[in-house]
């Protein structure tokens, strides 16, 4: 048997929704799991990038932390996927680009619909905020898979394509923006 | 014809001189991927999606606005046109927010397609994200500009094909909008409403509010149809999902009536009137209560029996003529009672008897030409007529012609310029006195000469006619009179369009005199005359023809069955009901005119039923039937037959 493929993933100014499209693989996944091994993700949970060959990046680039995890796991894997349209346009997270940082902090901390009176938390743990940037505006991205969130159907696409040796491009008739 | 052939992608075309090298692609069914052009409206060459490679010019060129010469040879899909392209398409979604996933257009989105075709699935330029507004203020129309590519096709689609011109762009280069008038909210603009921009508009930009997020185009059953409400009779592409109205499109917007206009395309998915969903008979407290059909119709045919004459029969001309032809049958046959008519009987009389008085023979509406005549004209006449409230098409016609072809506009009317802005000329006679002016208009053309030589005998008939009579009447100068009768007089192309205002005189006299204008002035097209009566419902003519508009033999007869389906109330339509003894209205919603019947008995909104229709120059469509009626409700026949069955008397 061959050597599992090994990959990486990384969750970032996202909703998670690639990864659960990722888990709609259903049984898919079985046939999947014979193929790949799991490193570094959201879903087993552990933080920290070992080498491995294929990393996926779910959400845009939004504070610096964001940037190092980009920049850690770009350094960590041989091929870079950016799933969903987060990560491959901006998106819905870049939309906050539309208003100025403190106006976007003012309104989720405290106006009456939101959280009245609370404060907007400051502590040198928290990462300031940047202007939200899609992955390929910070590092090289080898492949895309857009889609909010991409199809169960694309990411298996993208996934195979890859398993097989060749740079997935998402073919137009399961390409969704939506 | 002149046939030219070309060469493109080492193929041998053939097409015609003065088409554009995209017109020919798409005649030869070659794909060139386009987004600012839409059939029906100039092109621009904006968005450079269809460029292709010419030999021997030096770039690609767009090929919407290169004309085709003999010998070209051309090619479509090059690697480097694929790649330019995607870079156009690259470049339009960092311009502005092109994020589908909360878009209303997702789905029906041509560049969303367009982006799907080139495998967009990352893009090399930084996003600019301007915040820019959105307007909503408008009754029926939303303009995001957020979601604008600037193709210009609203713009175009505003002033070519709906001839207002509302929309144009302010300002220039990546800072250029789409706005209304001078900067103005759109509900605060010249805008009539039509939303051919909405449906021309390829990404949402513009979008109506009353379909929003309802449905996408392919969950949609579409189905062809023809518009219920005025006489005009444009056709309708109506998309349902669910047993529910989704939106409603012009199957061709670049046709004359494919614009269509704000009844037709909004006030039809705006319903708020509440259903009629059971019959209800008036109960012993005087309230009206619900019951079984049976029992209304038990109601009914107690007191039909033997009531013959003293009742009448009232129809809404909404409704197609096979349900006309059959409530004509019930009325004559079952009830026994000859008197019958429809809502706008009144104006059938009046208009009948000038095309009578006119030519003594019975030619009829048939005399009229079609509505689209008004795109040729040079001089148009609108006389007691407000075609934007009755048949805004028309309107749209009017406007087209004179911005399109130069026409004159003279507005008579005695209390309002009807198209103000488009006006040359507003006369406002007197009240009533509007026939007067119309024989002093002939007059003047008479003495001026401007009329054919075979009207001997009519201008005998004006011989002893006085102006100075006409100026005291009507209250408006000599000299005005006689610049309209040289504009009308020397056009080439001169249409006189009346309706409701002059019809309201009651002057069957003011119809012939302008019929005769038009006669003794020659602007007749084969065997009809440029002239043009406002019909305010989808089916008057239709109901005209069967013979419904009789007129009732009482005013106020003894009883009376009102089958008006979902016609609005009208304050002239409860002054007529007052007094009544006995009130059977059958109807699509409850109204002050449901509240004075004795029995209400349901009836189908236009959406449920199905027929033919006559548009008021009498050419027939078919309604469609697109909705299943509301909670199993009875069309009208059923509840006709299930009457005529209770009287013992069959109807079919």
């Amino acid at each position: 048997m061959l050597a599992k493929v090994k990959v990486a993933s990384a969750w970032l100014d996202a909703c998670g929704g690639c990864h659960m499209s990722f888990l709609d693989l259903d049984e898919a996944l079985i046939d999947l799991a014979n193929a790949i091994e799991l490193t570094a993700t959201p879903i087993t949970d552990i933080k920290e990038f070992s080498p491995v060959d294929v990393g996926i990046i779910e959400g845009a680039v939004s504070n610096e932390h964001d940037e190092q995890v980009v920049k850690d796991l770009r350094a960590n894997c041989k091929i870079l996927m950016a799933w969903g349209d987060c990560a491959c346009f901006g998106g819905i997270a870049s939309m906050r680009n539309l208003f100025d940082t403190e106006e976007v902090l003012h309104r989720y901390y405290s106006t009456e619909s939101t959280a009245k009176d609370s404060k907007i938390p400051s502590s040198e743990d928290i990462p300031p905020l940047t202007k939200v940037r899609p992955i390929n505006e910070v590092v090289k991205v080898d492949c895309y898979v857009p889609g909010c969130p991409p199809s169960p159907k694309a990411i298996h696409y993208a996934l195979a394509e890859l398993l097989e040796g060749r740079i997935p491009v998402v073919p137009s008739e399961i390409m969704r923006f939506d | 014809m002149n046939e030219i052939t070309l060469t493109i992608n080492d193929r041998q075309v053939k097409g015609k001189a003065g088409d554009t090298v995209l017109e020919i692609c798409q005649a030869n069914g070659i794909d060139v991927p386009t987004l600012c052009h839409l059939g029906g409206l100039s092109d621009v060459g904006a968005c450079r999606m269809c460029v292709v490679e010419i030999e021997k010019e030096r770039r690609p060129v767009p090929a919407c606005t290169y004309p085709a010469r003999d010998g070209l040879v051309v090619q479509t899909n090059t690697e480097r046109l694929e790649r330019y392209r995607r870079q156009i398409l690259e470049l339009i979604f960092t311009e502005h927010n092109h994020f589908c996933m909360f878009c209303e257009a997702s789905g029906d989105c041509e560049l969303q397609k367009l982006a799907y075709r080139y495998q967009m699935d990352n893009v090399r330029y930084p996003y600019t994200f301007p915040s820019l507004a959105v307007d909503s203020l408008s009754d029926y129309l939303v303009i995001d500009h957020n979601r604008c590519i600037l193709c210009g096709r609203c713009i175009r689609a505003c002033s070519e094909l709906a001839a207002s011109h509302t929309l144009d762009f302010s300002q220039r280069g990546w800072k250029a909008l789409v706005t209304a008038d001078l900067e103005q909210p759109l509900g605060e603009s010249s805008c009539l409403l039509c939303g051919a921009c909405v449906q021309s508009c390829p990404t949402g930009a513009i979008f109506g509010k009353l379909n929003l997020y309802k449905g996408k185009k392919d969950e949609c059953q579409q189905i062809h149809t023809v518009c219920p409400v005025c006489g005009v009779g444009c056709e309708l592409n109506v998309l349902v999902k669910d047993n529910n109205l989704v939106r409603i499109e012009a199957p061709g917007l670049a046709e004359p009536r494919g614009p269509l206009c704000r009844m037709g395309r909004f006030e039809l998915l705006r319903e708020t009137r509440p259903r009629v969903t059971s019959p209800l008979v008036r109960g012993e407290q005087g309230k009206l209560e619900e019951c079984s059909l049976n029992r209304a119709v038990e109601v009914i045919a107690g007191r039909l029996a033997g009531a013959k004459d003293g009742f009448a029969g009232m129809v809404s001309t909404r409704i197609p003529s096979e349900t006309l032809s059959l409530f004509h049958k019930f009325i004559g046959e079952v009830i026994g009672s000859d008197s019958i008519d429809t809502l706008d009987g009144a104006s059938y009389r009046i208009i009948t008897e000038g095309i009578r008085q006119f030519q003594g023979n019975g030619r009829g509406l048939d005399i009229e030409c079609p509505i689209e005549d008004i795109l040729e004209a040079d001089c148009i006449i609108v006389v007691g007529a407000d075609p934007g409230k009755t048949n805004p098409i028309v309107c749209t016609l009017v406007r087209r012609a004179v911005s399109q072809k130069k026409a004159k506009l003279i507005v008579i009317d005695p209390s309002r310029d009807v198209f103000p802005l488009w006006t040359d000329l507003w006369l406002k006679p007197r009240a009533g006195s509007e026939g007067d002016l119309l024989n002093g208009l002939a007059k003047i053309l008479i003495d001026k000469g401007l009329v054919e030589p075979g009207s001997a005998e009519l201008i005998k008939s004006f011989k002893q006619y006085g102006i100075g009579e006409v100026v005291r009447s009507t209250g408006i100068e000599r000299e005005r009179l006689e610049l309209m009768a040289e504009m009308y007089g020397r056009a080439e192309h001169g249409v006189i369009i009346y309706g409701e205002g002059l019809l309201q005189t009651n002057d069957a006299s003011a119809i012939t005199t302008i019929l005769n204008l038009a006669n003794m002035t020659g602007n007749q097209v084969g065997d009809k005359l440029r002239v043009i009566s406002l019909k305010p419902r989808a089916n008057s003519r239709g109901a005209w023809e069967l013979g419904l508009a009789k007129g009732m033999k009482q005013d106020k007869p003894k009883g009376l069955y009102l089958l008006l389906a979902d016609e609005p109330q009208s304050e002239e339509l409860l002054t007529q009901l007052r007094g009544i003894d006995f009130l059977v209205v059958q109807a699509s919603y409850h109204s002050l005119v449901t509240a004075m019947a004795d029995v209400v008995l349901p009836s189908p909104i236009w959406a449920e039923r199905e027929g033919k229709y006559v548009t008021m120059d009498g050419r027939v469509l078919e309604l469609k039937q697109v909705l299943q009626p509301k909670d199993g409700l009875p069309q009208d026949q059923e509840v006709l037959r299930a009457i005529s069955q209770k009287l013992g008397r069959k109807s079919t």
